[in-house]
């Protein structure tokens, strides 16, 4: 080899090599370079990039010296329905959030919440090491709530009003001025070039009805719809709109699809069909307690306070089993026999629950002092925190009369100044008044003569329950629900032998088909130990003092002009199928039954059967849609897979807006996305939604600079914004001028949303015993500073200072001492606990016309026609069950915020190592899960924490939209977000309702809640 | 994996050390080995220079030089290296390898240029531009034997120490319990002089004497990795680093079975036979790399508290691959420079 | 390339300059704490509910890149008899009475304050790394921000502003007690005389000063099990 050769092929190495050294280097050079420019990149040689503190407190004396550079703010957690109550500490030259803790004025955030009284900036010491009040004085926020406030500033959040460009669903929008989105939804027309479209004027008419040839439906105005979540503090102000100024009966939120099933298993309970109310345990003093379907510290609502009590109280001794096809963190090791988790097949709880109840009869373990109580006062006398109508008669003759209550006249007892009483019997057989007599019969069965002569038998509501409960042995329910009848009845046994001291809670898993029996079943279980506001029991909450209220200032629910709407909801709700023209021909042509698809006369609007209803045209078609901040089409089990079509269609609905701060699942079909303000940028009045035992109240106030746009009288634009620039418009009543009156009969405007929501602050400021003046120091140091201007513009003199004093502390609340009054809780339901209930026992099944059955009973699931779902579904062809459990990290809304996705970036599909070895499936492996409906694909994890036969999907991934999906606003793409559509929605697996036309999906053939849990299915390695 | 613990939420844990270490303790380890390859001529005067010893040396000098430079790229903080001479800790044999390292290299480098001074001046005569800079470099071009034993002996302090701190700074560490074996020094400096060898192998140009002479250390230090491997994993290096060995080649199994037949068994039946010199040389030093790679590497995807492994995945980028593929580079720019500065081995002229 | 080498010389200058001042400096600049007092933490796993708050609090109160944590809560199952169980593990740097990871720092970037706290000089740390592969607790790791060591601080710039550390503030289940454990009326000194406390590790010989109630004897060192199968897709999430 020549020398020049080898000199060429070395000099061309040499610089293959130059260039190799260059690139492999070119980082560390660039390593040295930042070094060099920027020594120590962090902020702190030690604490790193770690904020100052926002306050420091002399650990000896308690002195609180404020950080001038950050604002402490008491405000409302949105990272999931619970609502707690906030600490939300900001820095005020960047306007950024820094982080997210718990208010300790608030009972959903600390345990015991501070005294009311207590000044800001004691507040502020109580959390601080000194003398160790922070420990026990914690105020806390969950993983969510520490990392939901990536939402202000999210890349994903719609800041300015969209209109759709493009056919719906693209995902193609172009950005308008907020005057022209009013414009255009209140006067419609050809807005999209797909030919004419009604405004809102034009569907708005109160009088006329929709159809004439059915008028029982309502008027033309109830073909705008508006569909929202959850009370967050903002619902009252959205109904006015819709309900009382616009006149639609159609306003709905998510509970059907939240936990319908359990709040009508207490409706029947507690009598109340309209409110729903439902019981929470007194966690901190029961010993011991009974989870059937709702697992306390991976879910539950109060999510983070029940977490807190059930962490304290299994430290403590408080003993709690928890029944779930699928192990969660409710159960803990480190508790060792305290907590307890009791594997269940799906669908089989009504079977546990009369196991327990027919065991606790069998044995009179029922506290039959309590159930002996015919009335309130009897209660009372006997030492009684509440009463039932165990003891009342029920007429069980076949005929006209069947399963309604005796009452007084039927028997001639009707005694002086009171009304038609309910009929006890006493141990000789002798009818009484249930108000004339302190004890009933418990178990009495015989017959009455009516008056008019005819006999009739009857029996106590208890009789009928002890009936109900005896149809099956111990063995046969123990056979059905995979309990063996030692466990039964041991549970029965332990449940009943802690007096008032033991309760049960239920809830998300009872939405299964035959749901509303399950949970009636389970919630009698509290009636049978009569521990209704019994402390260690169960309450029906605190309450709340006035707000958005007819208050002690403003009146702030009636107005001039308010409407009240009439006809059938979209959901066939809280309407009788036999009053309609529909049944009315039916019958005349013979086949009065089935209608055309199920009527739910027991239940509450119900925002899972609006949407398919609206596009299947029955009861009748909608015009426009409003979506606020829901998202039904990725929640409602089975309607992911079916509404692409639908929604797509103007045709078939021809207008949808959304007001909403993302683009989620539902309101991607929308043609106007209006911008909404997220968390701690919002106004409202919250509550809490159960576990409370004290009033409370949450203030939501915004205590950032709102990122949205703002509208030309710059107005931030969101809900409130909206709706009043849209209500003023269309000159709907209660907006505008004159709109709220206050108590010396002046009114005032609603031009803004402050004029609302600090004439409400006014209101719970002056309720009962007015609250005292904020001074300025609290003022500044909450950075209520901001609101101070407003304050003193809407409020009186005498008002805005007490208003402060309520921002400050983040709502008004009551002292814990309010909890307990001895034995009874504070606050208590006055009302008869119903051990039978009349007017479920005079409903009827409208595909059907059968009966109800007045109390719970063991009912498998079910079609809506009552079919049996293994002869709809046979096992054979779909040998597993999937159920649905809330991921303890997530809520359905959280997805994308990357904090909490690098801890769980998406959700496996779990299934018991049984059936993982049958199926030949091991941890790690694509699997495909398919369902009568829909089908999904994910990550198999093998486990023995999980029912045998069951598919346990968490709830909160799997999304297709929320940054899952891109956006484009004009030319800008709207961006992704962190693997927000990483993971499984279990929703896709919703099943149909076989033999029944258009969009359907399982529901409990009672009440119409969603179906999730217990969906058939079949698994198959990829 | 135990199914009766399943872990439902759990933590990956990113690597310290990226294979810039790999890259570091291979040439250093591959530099102190062929140093040693040249003691026996240079320094102990056993043998007279069959080209045995003058391969190694430019194999060790090449090594040794682009070594540091590699270190510096695993630094987080490159700029501030000079830290290490301002605060540093007896307690850290990393802060004792700061010392040692530049010793060795230094000294290293003068050695060699004692050793290779003849040579220099003999091709400072050829004239030309790369004549003129070995004239520089030749100076008088006289031997000096004496300085060359002393600092020979000097060399070869430094390579003890530099062999005796990147083996103990990681087998100190009782954290990871893959490295913490008293073995794995021992294992270091073998699979270093295989790789020494091997590289000598390729600069011997073939040059039969040399290349018997290369083969003979190649074969023992071969042979004594796989004893001291043995002995590892029958546990003589505690039983710790015996089951993670163990755990490793069981969760690995490509490429630690590459290594114990590419890297280990192969070349030395090919040094054993004397067959391919070349091939085995070039599978020796694809070996050192390959252990290194391993134990680094593998070493950190054992978690120290969680189940299972974590996934090493050689990234494309700077951290990864390239650098891999830059410290190669900065070798060949190394070896070119000398070997261009150097006469080609007598026999392999024309 | 040469504008670098620049650097590179200024940096030597620098260097030297800081030389003359360094030593005195780093000794009055660095936090020690108070001698009186040793700061621990007792995790009463019996109130933990695994929620993560603490996890998310500490991140984003200590602003540590995504994908790297200060802190994490593992969940397991496991059979207790024939009865599956859940458990969960907040972890989180020990602060170790005899911390290796401190002797191995060739720069001394990292030390323990008189009052127990580890803590890092990220304006000395080179970023070798030898830390982060001592700490038997995988309670280090590199910043990719900072180019430094980074672990748990306890939070010393709240807990000596007489605040408590973030993940304690938030800790949703009362689990996390963190104080004085030199001081017997502590609530921390109080739990470890009434109740058995378990430490992770314990052969290490590193004397962890962060105690457990209710440790699960499986869980106490290494984990044996099946490890998650979203471990593995974090990486793709964070980065
Ligand atoms: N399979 C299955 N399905 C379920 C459940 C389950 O456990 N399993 N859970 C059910 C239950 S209990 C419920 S309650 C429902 C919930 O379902 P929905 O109440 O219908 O909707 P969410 O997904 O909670 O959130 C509604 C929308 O609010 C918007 N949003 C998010 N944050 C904010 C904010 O800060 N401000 C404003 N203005 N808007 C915001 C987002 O667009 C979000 O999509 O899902 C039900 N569906
Ligand atoms: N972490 C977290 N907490 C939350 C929420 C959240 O999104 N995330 N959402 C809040 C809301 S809106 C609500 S409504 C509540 C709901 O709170 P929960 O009702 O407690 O939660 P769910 O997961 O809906 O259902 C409870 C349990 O029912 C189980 N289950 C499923 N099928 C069956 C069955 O057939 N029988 C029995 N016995 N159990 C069954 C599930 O495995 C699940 O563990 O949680 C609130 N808290
Ligand atoms: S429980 Fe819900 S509301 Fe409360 S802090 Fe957590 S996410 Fe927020
Ligand atoms: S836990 Fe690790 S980092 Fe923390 S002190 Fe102990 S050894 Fe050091
Ligand atoms: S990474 Fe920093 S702190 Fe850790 S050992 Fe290296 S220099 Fe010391
Ligand atoms: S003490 Fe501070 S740094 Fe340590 S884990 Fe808790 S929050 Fe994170
Ligand atoms: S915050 Fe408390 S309860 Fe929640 S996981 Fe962390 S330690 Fe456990
Ligand atoms: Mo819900």
């Amino acid at each position: 080899m020549s020398i020049n050769r080898r000199h060429f092929i070395k000099g061309a190495g040499a610089v293959g090599a130059l260039a190799a050294f260059g690139v492999g280097y070119s980082h560390t050079a660039d390593r040295f370079l930042k070094g060099f420019l920027d020594r120590g990149r962090a902020d702190d040689p030690y604490a790193g990039n770690a904020p100052q503190p926002e306050y420091r407190v002399d650990p000896a004396t308690g002195r609180v010296q404020l950080n001038p550079a950050q604002q402490v703010s008491y405000t409302v957690c949105m990272g999931c329905t619970t609502l707690c109550g906030v600490r939300v500490r900001v820095d005020k030259a960047t306007d950024q959030v820094l982080r997210v803790t718990g208010n300790p004025y608030h009972t959903l955030s600390a345990d015991p919440h501070l005294p009311y009284g207590t000044p800001v900036l004691e507040s502020f010491a109580g959390v601080s090491r000194h003398q160790e009040r922070g420990l026990d004085g914690r105020a806390t926020a969950c993983a969510r709530g520490n990392a939901v406030l990536a939402k202000l500033d999210s890349p994903q959040r719609v800041r300015v009003p969209l209109k759709r460009v493009g056919p719906r669903g693209a995902g193609l929008w172009a950005p308008i001025s907020f005057e022209q989105l009013v414009a255009e939804v209140v006067e419609g027309g050809d807005l999209f070039g797909e030919g004419e479209v009604e405004g809102l004027r034009a569907i708005r008419d109160p009088k006329t009805p929709l159809d004439p040839a059915q008028p029982e439906l309502g008027p033309k105005s109830n073909q705008m719809v508006l569909l929202t979540a959850f009370n967050d503090g903002r619902q009252a102000f959205a109904r006015r709109f819709a309900v009382n100024g616009f006149g639609t009966i159609n306003f709905a939120g998510h509970r059907a699809y939240c936990g319908l099933s359990m709040r009508s298993g207490y409706a029947a309970l507690l009598d109340d069909w309209g409110a729903q109310p439902h019981l929470k345990p007194d966690f901190a003093n029961a010993e011991f307690l009974l989870f059937i379907g709702t697992s306390p510290g991976n879910a539950g609502n109060p999510f983070k306070r029940q977490g807190h009590l059930i962490a304290k109280g299994r430290s403590r001794g408080l003993k709690y089993v928890v029944v779930d096809p699928v192990l969660t963190n409710a159960d803990n090791i480190a508790a060792d026999t305290n907590s307890r988790w009791l594997p269940i097949r799906p669908n089989t709880d009504g079977a546990l629950a009369m196991g327990m109840i027919r065991w606790i009869l069998e044995h009179d373990a029922h506290d039959s002092r309590f159930l002996a109580s015919p009335n309130p006062k009897a209660a009372e006398r006997a030492g009684e925190a509440s009463w039932s109508n165990a003891t009342h008669l029920v007429i069980t003759e076949p005929g006209a009369d069947f399963g309604r209550m005796l009452r007084g006249s039927d028997v001639g007892l009707t005694p002086k100044g009171d009304d038609d009483p309910f009929v006890v019997a006493d141990a000789a057989g002798n009818l009484h008044a249930h108000t004339g007599t302190d004890r009933g019969e418990l178990f009495h069965r015989g017959a009455v003569t009516l008056t008019g002569g005819r006999d009739a038998a009857v029996a106590t509501s208890l009789a009928l329950l002890r009936e109900a409960a005896f149809e099956h042995t111990l063995a046969e329910y123990a056979d059905i629900c995979g309990i063996d009848e030692v466990e039964i009845a041991d549970l029965a046994r332990e449940f009943t032998s802690h007096g008032k001291r033991a309760a049960v809670d239920t809830h998300g898993g009872t939405m299964g088909s035959n749901g509303f029996h399950a949970a009636y079943a389970i919630v009698m279980l509290n009636a049978l130990v009569g521990n209704l506001n019994h402390t260690g029991g169960t309450s029906a909450g605190g309450g709340r003092f006035k707000d958005v209220a007819p208050g002690p200032r403003y009146n702030l629910a009636a107005f001039e002009g308010m409407q009240k709407p009439s006809g059938v909801g979209l959901g066939r709700n809280k309407f009788p199928y036999e009053k309609t023209t529909e049944f009315k021909r039916k019958q005349a042509e013979g086949r009065p039954y089935p209608s055309a698809a199920p009527w739910f006369p027991l239940s509450p609007n119900m925002g899972s059967e609006f949407l398919p209803a609206m596009l299947n045209g029955y009861p009748y078609a909608a015009k426009a849609l409003i979506l606020w901040s829901t998202n039904p089409i990725y929640g409602v089990s089975g309607l992911p897979q079916q509404m692409a079509e639908g929604m797509a269609d103007p045709k078939r609905l021809p207008l949808i807006v959304s007001i909403d701060p993302f683009i989620n699942e539902s309101n991607q079909y929308a043609d106007y996305l209006v911008p909404d303000s997220v968390l701690y940028e919002s106004w409202g009045w919250a509550g809490a939604w159960g576990g409370h035992l004290t009033r409370v109240n949450s203030a939501r106030w915004p205590v950032v600079e709102p990122r949205q746009a703002r509208t030309a009288d710059g107005q931030v634009i969101e809900m409130e914004s909206f709706l009043i620039a849209v209500g003023k418009r269309l000159g709907l009543p209660g907006f505008g001028p004159g709109a709220i009156a206050d108590s010396d009969g002046n009114t005032h405007p609603l031009d803004r949303a402050e004029d609302y929501y600090l004439r409400a602050a006014a209101n719970l400021a002056f309720d009962g015993k007015p609250v005292p003046e904020a001074e300025d120091e609290e003022i500044a140091a909450t950075g209520v500073t901001r609101l101070v201007p407003e304050l003193k513009r809407v409020l009186k003199p005498e008002e805005w200072r007490k208003a402060a004093y309520v921002y400050a502390r983040g709502g008004r609340f009551e002292d814990p001492e309010q909890a307990y009054q001895g034995e009874f809780l504070g606050r208590r339901f006055p009302r008869a606990m119903q051990i039978y209930n009349q007017q479920l026992a005079l409903a009827r099944n409208s595909l059907t016309g059968e009966r109800y059955r007045g109390t719970p009973y063991w009912q498998p699931p079910v079609l809506a026609d009552g079919t049996p779902l293994e002869q709809a579904y046979p096992p054979d062809a779909w040998p597993l069950r999937a159920v649905s459990t809330k991921s303890q990290l997530q809520s359905p809304h959280t997805i994308g915020t990357a904090r909490l996705q690098q801890i769980q970036p998406a959700n496996p599909i779990g299934l018991h190592r049984e059936d993982a070895r049958r199926l030949g499936i091991r941890t790690g492996d694509r699997i495909r899960v398919v369902s009568p409906g829909g089908s999904v694909e994910g990550i198999a994890l093998v486990r023995s924490g999980i029912q045998r036969g069951v598919i346990g999907i968490e709830h909160g991934f799997g999304h297709r939209e929320l940054g899952a999906r891109l956006h484009r606003l004009g030319d800008t793409p709207l961006p992704k977000a962190v693997a927000a559509g990483a993971g499984v929605n279990h929703n896709e697996l919703g099943c149909p309702e076989p033999h029944r036309p258009g969009i359907t999906f399982l529901t409990d053939w009672v009440v119409g809640n969603v179906a999730r849990q217990g969906l058939p299915v079949r698994v198959e390695r990829m | 994996m135990n199914p009766e613990l399943l872990e439902l939420t759990g933590f990956a844990h990113e690597p310290a050390w990226l294979p810039w270490a790999v890259q570091y303790f291979f040439l250093i380890g591959l530099s102190v080995g062929a140093f040693l390859i040249t003691l026996p001529t240079y320094v102990l005067r056993r043998r007279s220079d069959d080209g045995t010893a003058r391969a190694a040396l430019i194999a060790a000098l090449t090594t040794g030089l682009a070594a540091p430079i590699a270190l510096l790229a695993d630094l987080h903080q490159p700029d501030r290296f000079w830290h290490f001479y301002l605060y540093g800790q007896h307690t850290s044999w990393m802060a004792w390898g700061a010392f040692f390292l530049p010793a060795y290299a230094g000294l290293l480098t003068l050695y060699g240029w004692l050793c290779l001074r003849p040579e220099l001046a003999a091709r400072a005569g050829s004239g030309g531009p790369v004549g003129r800079i070995d004239g520089l470099l030749a100076g008088s071009g006289r031997r000096l034997p004496g300085a060359q034993r002393t600092v020979g002996w000097l060399t070869a302090g430094a390579a003890a120490l530099v062999a005796l701190y990147t083996g103990a700074e990681v087998a100190v560490v009782a954290a990871r319990p893959l490295w913490h074996s008293a073995l794995l020094p021992v294992v270091y400096l073998a699979t270093g002089v295989a790789g020494g060898a091997g590289l000598a192998l390729l600069f011997a140009n073939r040059a039969p004497a040399a290349t018997q002479g290369l083969l003979r250390w190649l074969c023992v230090a071969l042979a004594l990795t796989g004893l001291t491997v043995i002995a590892w994993v029958l546990g003589l290096g505690g039983s710790g680093p015996a089951r993670a060995l163990l755990g490793l080649a069981e969760h690995r199994p490509l490429t630690f079975g590459l290594w114990l037949t590419a890297g280990l068994l192969v070349p030395l039946a090919l040094a054993w036979f004397g067959r391919a010199p070349v091939a085995a040389g070039l599978l020796a030093i694809a070996g050192a790399w390959m252990w290194r790679w391993e134990i680094f590497m593998g070493g950190q995807a054992l978690p120290k508290n969680s189940a299972g492994f974590y996934g090493v995945h050689l990234s494309p980028g700077p951290e990864g691959l390239l650098g891999i593929v830059g410290t190669l580079g900065l070798w060949v720019l190394i070896a070119l420079a000398l070997t261009t500065l150097l006469r080609p081995t007598a026999n392999a002229q024309g | 390339m040469d504008t670098s080498r620049r650097n590179f010389l200024k940096g030597i200058a620098a260097g030297a300059a800081a030389t003359a001042v360094t030593p005195s400096h780093a000794a009055v600049e660095r936090p020690m704490g108070d001698p009186g007092r040793r700061w621990g933490m007792v995790v009463d796993l019996r109130r933990c509910i695994g929620c993560q708050a603490c996890t998310v609090a500490c991140g984003t109160e200590n602003r540590t890149p995504l994908g790297s944590y200060r802190t994490v809560v593992t969940h397991y199952e496991l059979n207790d008899g024939d009865r599956p169980r859940r458990a969960v593990l907040p972890r989180l740097c020990n602060h170790c009475e005899e911390p290796p990871c401190i002797p191995v720092c060739p720069v001394g970037a990292t030390f323990q304050r008189a009052d127990g706290i580890v803590l890092v000089d990220n304006t000395r740390c080179v970023g070798c790394g030898y830390c982060v592969q001592a700490c038997p607790y995988d309670a280090r790791f590199i910043n990719e921000e900072t180019g430094t060591a980074d672990k748990c601080t306890f939070c010393m710039h709240r807990v000596d502003a007489g605040l408590l550390p973030a993940c304690v503030e938030t800790c949703v289940g009362g689990g996390r007690v963190f104080g004085d454990l030199m001081n017997p009326e502590s609530a921390v000194s109080k739990l470890i005389a009434e109740h058995r406390v378990d430490r992770l590790n314990e052969h290490a010989g590193t004397e962890p000063q962060v105690r457990y109630i209710g440790l699960d004897g499986r869980l106490k060192s290494k984990v044996e099990g099946t490890p998650s199968p979203l471990r593995a897709s974090l990486k793709e999430v964070v980065s």
